[in-house]
């Protein structure tokens, strides 16, 4: 019972920044249509410099909101000066098929992924570093034993559902919302009805940006600080936006809750060096089962 | 009024528009018909920004547009319904509407809501499905709407494509009405391009005749009608 319970906290807990990191990847895929492999690398970067500033003598949350603004204006520079290049039909030949114009953009945000990892490697020598929380790092007690959720967890649940309530609202709600997703679906019919189709695109790479900051702000503090601590996470949180759909927020946040239980079941039952190929099962069983996702029921594609 | 000199567009080493003249007179139906491959797409996408001009002039009300991205053309008050019913299926019939009248949001907040109500008006099917997916629409509902979207933006340029490729007869005539009453009553200059010369020259006010990206024709729509040797010899009946 109490290992059952155990499990089932800790893959709450790690479930949620999963989301958060799904969330990131389905602003893009979103409003871009784009699968942005840097996001992580774009994570890490801005985490770094909430730690830069933490340890010169600022206090947490100034880093954490520096971190997070830094993480939206990274994503809108690297949509600004990567990837609408990279989308101009003028640029070639190349481009004239509807493969490549799919294939290039996310080609190039592996690119970028490197070209973030080394630059904080020179930047901040590779060091390992820690990276604090802020709130208690101690697990509630349950029944007289203690379970594997601190006030730290609560934080990042309340996070995650706060960040899906807005981003929902903003995508249903909002004019700006709409111009985004119908850039996203159409770009062409978006142009023609006026919508800035270039400025829609950059808007969701620096939400998106600043989505993924906030989620490695909160994983940080359960690992360490060095170039490539995310990289895990980005595969999870892949997966997450797979099994949800890729479309859909709400999607997004229950497939990182659903990866999340999986790998703590998985390593509470099992053993943690199961915890990937069980990643990699659940991916293929959803694309093979449902391959638009959890919540495709009332889709409805062009013919 | 919309004036068009020695237009080119290339895709490539291909010649689409070679050389093309031609002008919409204001709050008047100009249709511009011709063969398959012919131009007449091109010439409307190169006048609404969606392709690349080579050479030539574009002039609306009396200031050059050619350069200029599609999302500037719009509020320059040209609305282009592509050919294909184009309207983002897997959005909202509302939605899709609304998506028109996003740039005039912050300017003419007042007017926004009431230009939605005259397109339910103008087509009561679409209020009738106003929370449907556009997807799950039929052929001419979606004409409806793509012709709804581009007129929530109140343009004083209307340029149609093909707006009866793949409908009923009935539901073509009930388009073409729609549009050419919009056009009688409220002033609306309209560029009409059509494979089906018949329905288009019967309406329009003047017409075009476009063959191999020239034009070989440019006459009073009537006058093109009755010429029995062009229609012969480029329309093929």
């Amino acid at each position: 019972m109490n290992t059952f319970l155990s499990a089932l906290f800790s893959g709450f807990a790690n479930g949620a920044v999963y989301s958060l990191v799904a969330l990131g990847l389905v602003i893009v895929w979103r409003g871009a249509g784009i699968v942005n492999f840097a996001q992580m690398g774009q994570a890490m970067f801005s985490t770094y410099i909430a730690s830069t500033m933490i340890i010169s003598g600022y206090s947490y949350w100034f880093g954490f909101i520096v971190a997070i603004l830094a993480g939206a204006v990274l994503g809108a520079f690297l949509d600004i000066l990567v990837m609408r290049p990279l989308s101009h039909k003028k640029r070639g030949e190349l481009l004239n098929s509807e493969t490549m114009r799919a294939a290039v953009p996310v080609i190039a945000s592996l690119g970028i992924l490197g070209v973030l990892q080394s630059m904080a490697g020179i930047i901040w020598v590779a060091e390992e570093r820690g990276f604090p929380a802020p709130f208690k790092q101690e697990g509630f007690t349950v029944g007289g034993t203690v379970m594997p959720f601190t006030s730290f967890d609560v934080f990042v649940v309340s996070v995650v559902f706060i960040a899906l309530a807005t981003t929902t609202i903003f995508f249903k709600k909002t004019g700006m919302g709409l111009a985004m997703r119908a850039t996203a679906l159409n770009q062409e019919v978006a142009k023609l009805s006026g919508i800035r189709t270039n400025h829609a695109r950059t808007l969701s790479w620096a939400i998106s940006g600043a989505a993924s900051s906030l989620a490695g702000l909160l994983i940080t503090p359960s690992s360490n600080l060095s170039p490539n601590t995310l990289d895990l996470a980005l595969i999870v949180g892949f997966t997450a936006a797979v099994v949800g759909g890729l479309n859909s927020p709400i999607g997004a946040v229950l497939g990182g809750f659903i990866v999340g239980l999986l790998i703590s079941f998985v390593t509470f039952y099992l053993s943690p060096e199961d915890v990937f190929i069980s990643i990699l099962a659940l991916l293929i069983f959803v694309l093979i089962v449902k391959p638009r996702g959890i919540l495709s029921g009332k889709d409805s594609r062009r013919v | 009024m919309l004036k068009v000199e020695n237009l080119v567009t290339r895709f490539g080493s291909v010649v689409a528009l070679d050389g093309i003249s031609m002008a919409a007179a204001e709050s008047k139906i100009t249709t511009v018909i011709g063969a398959n491959g012919a131009g007449k797409s091109t010439l409307l996408r190169t006048i609404s920004g969606l392709e690349h001009a080579t050479s030539g002039t574009i002039t609306w009300q009396g200031e050059s547009i050619i350069g200029l991205r599609p999302e500037e053309i719009v509020r320059r008050g040209i609305a282009h319904v592509p050919e294909g019913h184009a309207v983002i299926a897997e959005l909202t019939v509302e939605e899709n509407i609304q998506m028109g009248s996003l740039f005039r949001r912050r300017k003419f907040s007042s007017d926004v809501a009431a230009a939605m109500d005259e397109m339910y008006q103008l087509f009561p099917r679409l209020q009738e499905r106003r929370k449907q997916l556009a997807g799950t629409l039929s052929g001419g509902e979606r004409q409806m709407l793509a012709i709804s979207r581009a007129l929530v933006s109140r343009p004083k340029l209307l340029l149609l494509d093909e707006p009866s490729l793949g409908l009923a007869p009935l539901v073509v005539e009930q388009i073409i009405d729609t549009i050419n009453s919009l056009c009688r009553t409220t002033g609306l200059t309209v560029l009409l391009v059509e494979q089906n010369a018949n329905t288009a020259l019967g309406v329009a006010d003047h017409g075009i005749l476009l063959a191999l990206g020239k034009v070989v024709a440019d006459r009073p729509a009537a006058e093109l009608k009755a010429d029995a040797t062009l229609r012969a010899a480029y329309l093929g009946y």
